[in-house]
């Protein structure tokens, strides 16, 4: 399990991390955020839609990848938290099909 | 459009000590790199660590922030979270900062690209919760956080290190699970005699280990076949170690076996590399100043071959003399002169760097996959076997499997497999390495939104400073 | 080495002319100085496009269209090719009237493959279009192929009829000696009967081997390609007057090319790539299409491709020898053209003319204008 040594009365900020409320340290990674509230599961594999997550944590293996504010391939290990933000797994196989039109 | 006398790329060891002698003779420099404060990997956070007691990182850490220090001090535009995803030897460098595109013109060039962690394809490291020592560290210095429970197996100084910091932290530790084959020590004892002059370095590896075995932590010698268990997400890992299989449960597991260059800058410049046989791993072309073979650009540090953090510092000391003398700004004796003591500390280095790569260096077994499915590209999920397939159907040089099967294709641009498939090829052709060669690659050196590149600008050095 | 045609250059057009020849039993030699498909057969687009074609190309285009729908069994090779359709998108009215007044002028000559589609029937295609877009044509024959794959389609199907193909063989010397031309490789001589000079952006110097003088240049048109994304278009994209173009691969990546050009450095057999433009090209990507603007770029890169003046080929006997053939300068459209092509050299080499009027491609078409 991880944990934070973080002191407690560090100011925090408050994001979504697939679809939850959570709060975290003002200028933490988004991966160290996923991984301490047990959401680790960054990306599925594109061909097989295998479950992965983080390897490196320094920019090199590109297993972290999510979806930031509607932007995928972005590297959880290498962005920082804002308020506000939305986190979510990304999940896009060869299969998948665009959601209806944006515009 | 006014350019800059030299970009550096990198914000290390490297990079710092050459931004400062290049700004202490007045070049007009630029550095670029990732984070938001400098310190590269080995100081990551040095200066700003959210932990509440770095002490216990150890000394060889907090005295990177003296140098983080004189580094903020000098006279260089410093562009932090600035991605670099392209360097062109047209002297142009692109890069992303804060979700736009920049372009920027230098002279010279140094690239600072550090190292990476050798990856290690064991059957099941695509399992979430198999992470790499080095994460373990940058978990730790960037953002405080820990893995309680945790297995670290490999062998290697930086794995004995965070193993260490964990224990001073109080982290519990599941075990330490060392590959390092028993034939390693023969192989290195021949070397003892000349390492023996770095006594103090060598003190500090012994103290550690003795520190680790004092602490109780569960401690497996000479472990092979390692396996990681579990289907959606690691649970333990299986190995042999004493002749006896052994399975300790744990939902994190750390693997390390020693770092290489990070290549895809160096080769995405089509810069001439070689393959290093000592270390195991492709290293660029350089002389004794880190020039390689574009003459304007140069290379300092562990991108140019594992040298540490303290040979890192000479060399981009060195890498700024020789282009002070490229720029004019220092006549060939001076620059000579200067560079004695530096040149003079890299070779007494040398031989403690040979012990230690020889005493830890990783076996065949653990560098290369054997099981057939096993993943050698992560992005792509190319198996062993679908690349021996591929090799089969007549794709025998890196380019031609990559067309093939896709190898190497995905984001990470073979940071991750092509080490191992150059020395999977140079098996199966039974060529050397050097022979069978690497892949091609092209920019951008990490995915680079639409959006992103839509927003471009032009830097001027004027502007920028 | 002897052979009945010597082949120079080992892109589409060389190893489908390879192709055609070794099917009718002609003893062929393709040289070519670096590997199969290395450059502009290699790194282009992909497109398989007979829509806004120049009309002088349409007949061959046509004919290639077809070609290509059964072109995987014909060779027993996988060409990667899907029909898709394209669809050219008008920005505003003006567009839509540059496609009515080419309709007109295409029903003139007979021609119906192109059909104008409404502001509704686009965005049926292309849900995720910009709503602004007022309409566009569309093709339905049209379609793409992955480029290395239907090049080395041909190379395998030529080799299969006894065709060699001698790579890392680059051309240093042609003459016309008697009833033979002499080719002088850089390890190895030839002696051929016919020649025929299919050396893309290295045409125009084969050319003058050959003896004729032609105004060839050459450029690096750039691509992109991204990474995975979600399904959001079927057809092959263009636009009307705009430099667009992608196309969506059975996989989810995106091919973005477009014509912008990158530095083409021949003597150096490498290309570099502009930035600026790229990301002009990016900007109008995500106009076209806003859903790109989270799309992620994998990589980039560019080709060496040869350009006529007028952006036509070049297909047709040498006017200054014997026996000496031409099929270069397709100006950053010849892949579609590929397979009618080779038939078209074949027939010219064996019998000596062609089904089809060849005049607009002629390579002294310029010998009476002043550039």
């Amino acid at each position: 399990m991880f944990q934070s040594l973080r002191n407690p009365n560090d100011e925090r900020v408050q994001l979504t991390v697939n679809g939850e409320l959570i709060e975290a340290f003002v200028g933490q990674s988004v991966w160290s955020v996923m991984a301490l509230n047990d959401q680790s599961i960054t990306r599925r594999a594109a061909l097989s839609a295998e479950a992965r997550s983080a390897y490196c944590a320094m920019g090199v293996c590109f297993e972290c990848m999510v979806e930031i504010d509607g932007f995928p391939n972005q590297q959880a290990c290498l962005r920082r938290v804002s308020k506000g933000m939305v986190v979510t797994t990304q999940d896009i196989t060869e299969m998948t099909e665009a959601s209806d039109a944006c515009v | 459009m006014p350019a800059f006398d030299c970009a550096i790329v990198g914000a290390g060891p490297a990079g710092m000590s050459a931004a400062i002698e290049l700004a202490k003779r007045g070049a007009r420099i630029a550095v670029l790199d990732r984070g938001r404060r400098a310190g590269g990997q080995i100081y990551r956070a040095v200066t700003d660590s959210p932990l509440p007691d770095t002490q216990v990182l150890g000394s060889d850490y907090t005295e990177g922030a003296a140098l983080v220090a004189a580094f903020e001090q000098a006279d260089a535009t410093h562009f932090t979270q600035a991605d670099v995803w392209h360097v062109g030897d047209d002297s142009r460098i692109l890069f992303s900062r804060q979700g736009e595109t920049h372009e920027l013109h230098c002279r010279e060039i140094v690239l600072c690209p550090g190292a990476m962690e050798r990856p290690m394809p064991i059957p099941g490291w695509t399992l979430p919760g198999v992470m790499t020592a080095g994460s373990a560290q940058v978990m730790l210095k960037s953002d405080a956080t820990v893995a309680e429970g945790a297995i670290f197996a490999g062998s290697g100084p930086l794995l004995y290190l965070i193993v260490a910091q964990y224990l001073r932290l109080g982290v519990p530790v599941a075990a330490l699970v060392d590959t390092t084959p028993r034939s390693n020590y023969f192989d290195a004892a021949p070397m003892l005699p000349r390492a023996l002059r770095r006594l103090p370095l060598l003190k500090k590896g012994l103290s550690l280990l003795r520190e680790i075995r004092n602490a109780g932590v569960p401690f497996f010698r000479g472990a092979s076949a390692l396996q990681v268990l579990g289907d959606e997400h690691a649970i333990g890992l299986r190995f042999i170690a004493g002749g006896t299989s052994h399975e300790i449960g744990a939902r994190t597991i750390f693997l390390h076996h020693g770092v290489q260059p990070n290549l895809n800058m160096t080769r995405a410049m089509d810069l001439e590399h070689q393959w290093n046989p000592e270390q195991l791993c492709w290293q660029v072309k350089s002389d004794a100043f880190g020039q390689t073979s574009v003459p304007h650009v140069s290379v300092a540090g562990d991108g140019a071959g594992i040298v540490g953090a303290d040979g890192a510092r000479a060399a981009g000391r060195l890498t700024a003399l020789n282009i002070l003398h490229r720029l004019g700004r220092l006549p060939r004796t001076d620059r000579d002169n200067a560079a004695a003591a530096d040149l003079g500390a890299l070779a007494a280095m040398a031989p403690f760097r040979a012990f230690i790569d020889r005493l830890y260096r990783p076996t065949k077994a653990l560098r290369l996959p054997n099981v057939p499915t096993t993943l050698v590209c992560r992005c792509e999920e190319q198996s062993l076997a679908q690349l021996r397939a591929g090799f089969d159907q007549g794709a025998r040089d890196p380019n031609a499997l990559k067309m093939l099967t896709r190898c190497g294709m995905g984001p990470c641009q073979g940071r991750q497999c092509g080490h191992v498939l150059t020395e999977l090829l140079s098996d199966w052709r039974g060529e050397p390495a050097e022979a069978v060669g690497y892949y091609r690659l092209r920019s951008p050196q990490r995915l680079l939104t639409l959006d992103e590149l839509s927003r471009f600008h032009a830097v001027s050095a004027e502007a920028a400073e | 080495m002897n052979a009945d045609v010597l082949i120079i250059g080992g892109g589409i057009q060389g190893c489908a002319t390879a192709y055609h020849l070794a099917r009718q039993g002609a003893s062929v030699v393709v040289l070519e100085k670096d590997y199969i498909a290395r450059h502009a057969s290699g790194v282009n687009a992909g497109g398989v496009r007979l829509l806004g074609r120049d009309m002088a190309e349409v007949p061959l285009s046509k004919a290639s269209m077809e070609m290509w729908q059964t072109l995987s069994d014909d060779l027993g090779q996988d060409t990667g090719f899907r029909r898709q359709s394209m669809i050219n998108i008008a920005l505003d009215e003006a567009d839509m009237e540059t496609l009515r007044q080419r309709k007109a002028m295409m029903r003139c000559e007979g021609y119906t493959h192109e059909r104008i589609i409404s502001r509704d029937e686009l965005r049926e295609h292309l849900p995720h279009v910009n709503p602004d877009c007022v309409g566009g044509v569309t093709s339905d024959l049209d379609g793409y192929a992955i480029p290395y794959m239907a090049t080395n389609a041909f190379r395998l199907a030529a080799e299969r009829h006894g065709a060699q193909i001698v790579a890392g063989e680059e051309v240093l010397n042609l003459r016309r000696v008697g009833d033979s031309w002499l080719a002088q490789g850089t390890t190895t001589r030839f002696e051929a009967d016919t020649v025929v000079n299919c050396a893309g952006a290295w045409a125009d110097r084969i050319a003058l081997m050959i003896g004729d003088n032609v105004p060839l240049s050459h450029a690096a048109p750039m691509l992109m390609i991204t990474a995975r994304m979600p399904h959001f278009a079927k057809p092959v994209v263009g636009a009307v007057s705009r430099q667009l173009s992608f196309k969506q691969f059975e996989n989810g990546t995106v091919l973005i090319g477009g014509g912008a050009k990158g530095f083409a450095d021949r003597a150096n057999n490498r290309t570099r790539l502009d930035y600026s433009k790229l990301a002009n090209a990016a900007r109008t990507a995500v106009e076209f299409f806003p859903i790109m603007r989270r799309s992620a770029i994998n990589r980039m890169w560019a080709g060496l491709e040869a350009y006529m003046p007028d952006n036509l080929p070049v297909i047709g006997p040498a006017v200054n020898a014997t026996r000496a053939f031409h099929a270069f300068g397709f100006s950053a459209h010849g892949f579609q053209m590929g397979p009618v092509v080779g038939q078209v050299m074949a027939d010219l080499v064996l019998n000596g003319q062609s089904s089809f009027v060849l005049d607009a491609f002629r390579i002294d078409r310029y010998d009476r204008k002043v550039l």
